[in-house]
């Protein structure tokens, strides 16, 4: 019988008291059916379903937190520093073959809009289009050989999550739900934060389970109204109907139940209906970020226009994170279209960097001194990514110089914090201009591996059975990166 | 591999014949995986005698005579090869004779495929060899039929028995659910309960079985298979209008119990083989029901065009060997198959097949002379529709009038009005209040008290430019009349490329007085025969032209119909280039017989065909409603029209595919000849291959004696040969695997697009090829199929769980019980709809958006509770656009439409939770589902009676009764109605 949702015997805090709590509990049975599979609960932490259950090794981290700054980041006027595309601005760049760009113009090189400087203790070099960023360059790692297969945003941005440029594949964070599962059952294992301004590239398909159980698909939290879809009833039902009814149904659940003893799925679905009224409370107490102290709104930015969307963002990954969901995906960057809502600069880069840059630069950085502060990057990764970069060369006529760039595939930069990475260290490089990687060239597939590796995961155990193949996150590639590992 | 040393007996080890018949299979099995061609491991290669003389990386490994000199041995006999599971004792004595005995070769090289191993499937794999018929095992049972014959034996043979058979009302529930997906009313299980007919049980399985309601269960299934959907997907994902003939061609299919192999034929090659069937042609869209890449076609860059076209090709090929085979021909596409006996250049034999297949949309029929056939085809089907009508209109006229004399208005049943594209107030500019469609003036066009003032000489209004797309729609304006007289022209205008194309609400031109739709040189429009506008100058008018997917157009003027509605030849998508909205003018350029002289007060633009129910309310009109209506008639008059509404709407649907239509197709095109591609990398072609199929699957069969540059047509006819030829080991079982799973929720083999390797085996393999034997000597009847499972005692049995049995097969793999089953989404969603009365039955035509759209690059769908009778149609009816999911039928486990799903997920999560219990959808209809039992009875414990009957087909206990009308006296019978919905009997079938 449910009583109000403040009566539910709620879990102790710690993963393992809440195991023994559970194994006690009627409905063991039941919750590892809504957990995963039988064994699932094998590896003692963490209820997973895949077949062959992570930890494969000894973790660094725990969770994820990933940024996807959508529409293509020019890495050569933020994170990878090329002093000879200053000496070569406004000449074209020397090839073999003329370059394959998306729009097919190929104007003359052009130096970096922003000024670089060596930060911190690290001496990394990051321009002034992330200030707030440079001054915690010492915590992280990047990598600026990253090479993508297409630079062609929607295919683009499928590969970067999901590793198949192709529809129908899960997500980095369906495989972690899927491998990992959840530390909260208050929460789902996978939220996706999207930009208020628009979805990304290809829509919900970046959070899509592909041929994972639907559970595993990113929870979107939306950005208006309540942050899950049905989360209170569409309809003014006072709170004593909701209560009563949710009772009634618990009672003819359980009635349903008897007369069927032993049928574990049938018990799940109570347990479903209490895991709902708790998801009920936690979801508003995790989004109030009201409760937050103000030195902590004050360093996000929350309450500054230019900022407030991002930081809302970063500050509710951070909590969704402390509360034990597994990946939170940040969209930074809206929809494609006119006026330009994302990093998508073809036309002029000053704005358009200039403009997301603002939205995201002191978030970002807060959320990792947050973090830090909180002990949270002791076993939480962050992920700094875009679907590809942007050429060295303006997107104008050959003989030209413009103000924008177009999208460039053969090399650009991702970052990460966290444990089990060199901190303040860069790996990778691009040619003398920043078009081509040329030293440790990275795919997806290592990014993808590396980032399974640090989260205990060996990429080529995580699998599931899927027409005909055993189909993982790296298809058949990818390398674990040693180079950024400490 | 356990050869017994006596079976060696009298052989020489000497002899090719030893090395063929007990060496060959060894090294196949044992040694080949690391061992083979690709990329041997330490260099060596033991497929070809050169190989194994030739040795490896530590140089000689076979010392011919000498096993103790030889390297090989040293390493087998010292267990260190293979590395994992060394030799048994009898495998090591086969090499050392062999070797002692000179080590002669055999065949060479070797066939890899020879034999089935540890890590992989060879010739000798179950699901290649014959079908054969076996005899059904003899059991005690003499009732048995031969289905249970099998599965008793096996039951038998583990210590255990079948359930007892279920009781009447457990099995009405379960075969609704089963044919139909939907529940019985409390009337259908009362007739079949009460139904002492020794055959009341087959005669209610026929029964279901005749009704259309069945082609949609069983469409749903194998849509899901076809990865239908209804958008391009991938970056832009736009809607594609035109792709549902192809869902009512799979439900029409069924319903007419196709024979399943000219089923397949028509899937394969329809367009082909009958090029004059429209039938046929539309059959054609299951290979192109895949998402598709638009962008990636048209990119710059011909290599990655090139990459796009090959992951087309792997799509067509992966989809057609699983859906028909069973067999995972897309895994060869880089390198022979790692663990079925595909060859890598059969799958290009197969892309080669279907190489010629391309997505498009052309017209389901060519030709005058066709045109003319199917006119007079449609003759029959005009008239038995005009008859049911009739009669439709005289339950309808009572219903009305009977609603009318209450003149009480069901608020709750009116549907809000519908949210438009575009929307243009003229409160005091031109500004579109939805959208970004605003307008400029032209000539002496105004704007002034709220209206837009045009003068009827050279003042039009016009929109910018979008690429958005537009098929079925919805023009409507508010607009008074200057001079009822005057020479006419645009009021409203969609017009692309200047007026080349255009569609519009056109006043009084053609006809004088009258309203019409115009169109370029009235292209796809004829008069309306409407009556002569009789308002006085300066009197509102509301005008509405709807236009739909199946081409019908219909003209209202204030709410009400307006002349004889017509079938157009075509729908106009508006989406190639850039259109725009004009107000005033028809098209083209200013000239006088062009412009319209009055005021417009308002104008919407929707990018769908809105129902007249719809348009009434727009025009504020008093109206009944259908739920309304339908709550005015009596219970037989609800049945009666119910009947009516799905035999008129069948017949519709015929009556749609016999009419010459744009439809989503294949749209064939010669291909070049083919070349096996190096690791599947199109920059690296090598030998030229022709078309073709998997030799394991009937060798004979599978040469397509083609030359490589053969018609398309010829290729497309014989891969269906060869896939549908009774001597094909795989389709039959396939076929039948897959309709047991869809019965048992498991099939007989586990993964019913998978028959290789990396597949199920089967439970019962005598039963599965006594089915698929069976199955194609009726014919390739489903039907029969459906009827030999569900007549079955091992199908009817109780679902009582049985702690003895679960100990020794917790699965049920070997079916002691009926195994108990959630609804499917669809099935949820459309029961929901069936218990509250407020289903839309009718069958067929243009998909219903349960979303709407915005176009910004790439199409983004927002999902909607649309409200409306229309709506409340089964949910295989909605448009399955790629990322425009619903969020319902997401939760419950509806499957991706980007990629097969020959199985569902079936989860239980917290998320399902909440979205029964607070979903828009559910509450509104459990709202109906309220109102439908208030007009029942006035007292509480009737109506929780007749709840039960409906929701559950069972009469409710005297505890249930008080406690429900105990809660339903504090909180309302729509409360109640929820918590119906959310309960786990509501969800599960016994």
């Amino acid at each position: 019988m449910i009583h109000s949702p403040n009566s539910f015997h709620y879990p102790p805090a710690g993963r393992r008291d809440f195991l023994s709590w559970i194994g006690n509990g009627l409905g063991s049975a039941a919750l590892i059916h809504l957990l995963g599979r039988d064994g699932a609960l094998r590896s003692a932490e963490v209820p997973g379903e895949a077949s062959n259950p992570p930890p494969h090794h000894e973790p660094k981290a725990r969770r994820a937190i990933h940024i996807f700054m959508c529409g293509g980041l020019s890495h050569v006027d933020s994170f990878d520093y090329k002093p000879e595309l200053t000496k070569h601005h406004g000449k074209s760049l020397q090839t073999n073959e003329r370059p394959d760009v998306f729009f097919g113009k190929v104007g003359l090189l052009h130096k970096n809009f922003w000024e670089f400087k060596p930060r911190g203790k690290s001496g990394l070099w990051v321009s002034e289009l992330f200030p707030h960023t440079a001054e915690i360059a010492d915590e992280l790692t990047f990598i600026h050989s990253m090479a993508a297969e297409t630079s062609n945003h929607t295919p683009a941005t499928f590969q970067a999550n999901s590793g198949f440029r192709l529809n129908g594949f899960p997500v980095l964070g369906s495989w972690l739900s899927f491998g990992m599962g959840s530390e909260t059952d208050d929460l789902p294992a996978y939220i996706v934060l999207p930009d208020p301004r628009g979805l990304p590239a290809g829509g919900s398909i970046n959070w899509t389970n592909g041929f994972l159980p639907a559970r595993h698909q990113g929870v979107a939290f939306q950005t208006k109204g309540t942050p899950i879809h049905n989360l209170r009833p569409a309809r003014k039902i006072s709170a004593a109907t909701d209560l009563a009814s949710q009772e009634l149904i618990a009672a003819m659940n359980r009635d349903h139940l008897q007369q069927r003893a032993g049928n574990d799925v049938l018990e799940a679905r109570v347990r479903s209906y209490e895991m709902a009224a708790r998801m009920q409370v936690a979801v508003p107490e995790v989004s109030d970020l009201e409760s937050e102290p103000p030195e902590i709104a004050e360093l996000y930015g929350l309450h500054e226009e230019r900022t407030a969307e991002t930081a809302r963002q970063c500050l509710l990954a951070r909590r969704l994170i402390e509360r034990g969901v597994r990946f939170v995906q940040i969209f930074a960057g809206g929809a494609f279209g006119r006026p330009r809502n994302n990093w998508d600069s073809h036309e002029n880069v000053v704005e358009g960097h200039g403009r997301e840059a603002g939205r995201l630069d002191r978030p970002l950085a807060a959320l990792v001194q947050d973090m830090k502060r909180r002990g949270l990057l002791d076993d939480t990764l962050l992920l700094c990514t875009s679907e590809f970069g942007r050429t060295p060369f303006s997107q104008s006529a050959d003989d030209a110089l413009g103000a924008g760039r177009d999208h460039s595939q053969y090399g650009f930069t991702v970052f990460l914090a966290g444990p089990g990475l060199k901190k303040g260290h860069a790996f990778g490089t691009t040619d003398d201009v920043g078009y081509k990687a040329v030293e440790n060239p990275v795919t997806w597939y290592d990014f993808h591996a590396t980032v399974l590796h640090l989260l205990g995961i060996d990429h080529k155990r995580l699998t599931f059975y899927h027409n005909g193949i055993q189909r993982r996150l790296t298809n058949v590639h990818g390398h674990v990166i040693d180079g950024v590992l400490a | 591999m356990a050869l017994a040393p006596s079976s060696l007996a009298g052989e020489e080890p000497t002899n090719e014949s030893f090395f063929d018949q007990h060496v060959a299979p060894l090294l196949v099995t044992r040694c080949l995986e690391c061992h083979g061609n690709t990329t041997p491991k330490a260099e060596l290669n033991l497929t070809t005698a050169a190989g194994a003389i030739k040795g490896g990386e530590s140089g000689t490994v076979i010392v011919p005579g000498k096993p103790n000199a030889s390297y090989l041995w040293e390493r087998i006999s010292g267990d260190e090869m293979p590395p994992e599971t060394p030799l048994t004792p009898e495998e090591k004595s086969i090499l050392h004779r062999w070797i002692e005995g000179g080590a002669k070769w055999g065949q060479d090289p070797i066939d890899p495929f020879l034999h089935s191993g540890e890590k992989r499937a060879g010739y000798d794999w179950w699901s290649f060899q014959p079908l054969r018929r076996p005899d059904p095992p003899i059991v005690d049972d003499k009732e048995a039929q031969p289905l249970d014959a099998f599965i008793v034996d096996s039951l038998q043979k583990r210590g255990l028995q079948p359930s007892p058979r279920a009781s009447r009302r457990t099995l009405v529930r379960r075969l609704y659910f089963a044919l139909l997906g939907l529940p019985p009313t409390p009337e259908e299980i009362n007739a079949f309960v009460n139904n002492p007919a020794p055959d009341a049980y087959e005669r209610l399985a026929d029964r279901l079985l005749d009704s259309p309601h069945y082609g949609e269960r069983w469409a749903r299934h194998w849509l899901d298979v076809a990865r239908y959907g209804e958008s391009m997907g991938f970056e832009r994902d736009r809607i594609r209008p035109h792709a549902w003939p192809y869902r009512d061609w799979v439900i029409h299919a069924f319903n007419t119990n196709m024979p399943y192999d000219e089923f397949v034929r028509l899937q394969l090659a329809g367009d082909v083989l009958y090029p004059e069937d429209p039938l046929a042609v539309i059959a054609s869209g299951f290979l192109v029901a895949a998402p598709w890449d638009e962008v990636g076609h048209t990119q710059q860059s011909q290599a990655m065009r090139n990459v796009v076209r090959q992951d087309e090709l792997e799509d067509y090929v992966g989809t057609v060997a699983q859906t028909f085979l069973g067999l995972t021909a897309n895994c060869a596409r880089c390198h022979d198959h790692k663990f079925d006996p595909i060859y890598q250049h059969e799958y290009f034999q197969l892309a080669a097949a279907l190489g010629g297949v391309r997505h498009g949309e052309r017209r389901s029929a060519q030709g005058e002379e066709t045109d003319a056939r199917l006119a007079k085809a449609r003759v029959p089907l005009t008239r038995q529709i005009a008859e049911l009508e009739e009669r439709l209109e005289m339950i309808d006229g009572r219903g009305k009038s009977r609603k009318n004399a209450t003149r009480q208005r069901d608020l709750a049943s009116i549907p809000p009005a519908p949210k438009p594209f575009a929307l243009w107030e003229f409160n005091e500019d031109a500004r579109d209040s939805e959208g970004d469609l605003h307008g400029t003036l032209h000539g002496g066009a105004r704007i002034e008290n709220g209206r837009l003032i045009l003068d009827g000489k050279d003042s039009f209004m016009s929109t910018p430019t979008t690429s958005r797309t537009l098929a079925a729609k919805t023009l409507e304006v508010w607009v008074t009349l200057e001079n009822v007289n005057q020479p006419g022209g645009g009021v409203m205008t969609i017009d692309l490329n200047s007026g080349k194309i255009f569609d519009a609400i056109v006043y009084g031109e053609r006809e004088k007085r009258k309203w019409s739709a115009g169109s370029e040189r009235n292209q796809r429009t004829k008069s309306f025969r409407g009556p002569r506008e009789e308002k006085a100058d300066g009197e509102l008018v509301h005008v509405a032209i709807v236009y739909q997917d199946d081409y019908w157009v219909f003209a209202y003027v204030n709410g009400s119909s307006y002349g004889q509605p017509y079938q157009s030849k075509a729908v106009q998508t508006f989406s190639a280039t850039y259109w725009r909205v004009l107000f005033g003018k028809r098209s083209g350029h200013p000239g006088k017989d062009r412009h319209f002289a009055g005021s417009i007060e308002r104008a919407q633009l929707h990018e769908r065909a809105l129902s007249g129910e719809e348009i009434s309310l727009a025009a504020g009109q008093a109206l009944v409603t259908e739920n309304e209506l339908i709550s005015a008639l009596t219970l037989e008059e609800r049945a009666e029209r119910r009947n009516l509404l799905v035999e008129v709407s069948n017949l519709r649907t015929l009556h749609r595919m016999l009419t010459p239509r744009q439809v989503y197709a294949v749209v064939p095109k010669q291909p070049k000849p083919y070349h096996r591609l190096d690791r599947g990398n199109p920059k690296d072609p090598r030998e030229i291959v022709a078309p073709g199929g998997i030799a394991v699957a009937s060798a004979t069969l599978a040469n397509f004696d083609l030359k490589p540059d053969a018609p398309e047509s010829e290729r497309r006819k014989k891969l269906a040969e060869w896939i549908t030829h009774p001597k094909n080991p795989l389709t039959a079982r396939v076929i039948v695997n897959r309709i047991w799973h869809y019965h048992f929720g498991v099939g007989l083999v586990d993964t019913p697009n998978d028959f290789g390797f990396n597949g199920g085996q089967p439970t019962h393999p005598d039963l599965l090829d006594w089915l698929a034997t069976e199955f194609m000597e009726q014919k390739w009847s489903i039907k029969w199929l459906h009827k030999t499972i569900l007549t079955s005692a091992t199908y009817c049995q109780s679902s009582v769980a049985n702690r003895a049995a679960r100990g020794i097969d917790a699965d049920n793999r070997l079916l002691w019980r009926y195994p108990p089953r959630r609804l499917e989404a669809e099935v949820l969603r459309d029961s929901i709809l069936r218990v509250s009365g407020a289903l839309n039955p009718t069958v067929g035509g243009p998909s219903v958006r349960d979303f709407r759209t915005y176009l910004n690059n790439t199409q983004f769908y927002e999902p909607l509770d649309q409200q409306g009778y229309d709506f409340q149609r089964r949910s295989i009816y909605r448009l399955w656009a790629r990322s425009g999911r619903n969020p319902l039928l997401d939760v419950f486990d509806c499957p991706d439409p980007s990629t097969t799903a020959p199985k569902r997920a079936v989860t239980t999560t917290p998320l399902q939770a909440l979205s029964l219990l607070n979903d828009a959808f559910v509450l509104r209809v459990a709202g109906l589902f309220a109102a439908r039992l208030e007009q029942t009875s006035t007292n509480d414990s009737e109506r929780v009676q007749h709840s039960y009957r409906l929701a559950y087909g069972r009469e409710p206990s005297e505890t249930e009764i008080k406690r429900a009308t105990a809660f339903i006296s504090e909180h309302g019978l729509s409360a109640f109605c929820r918590v119906l919905f959310n309960t786990t009997e509501f969800l599960y079938i016994d």
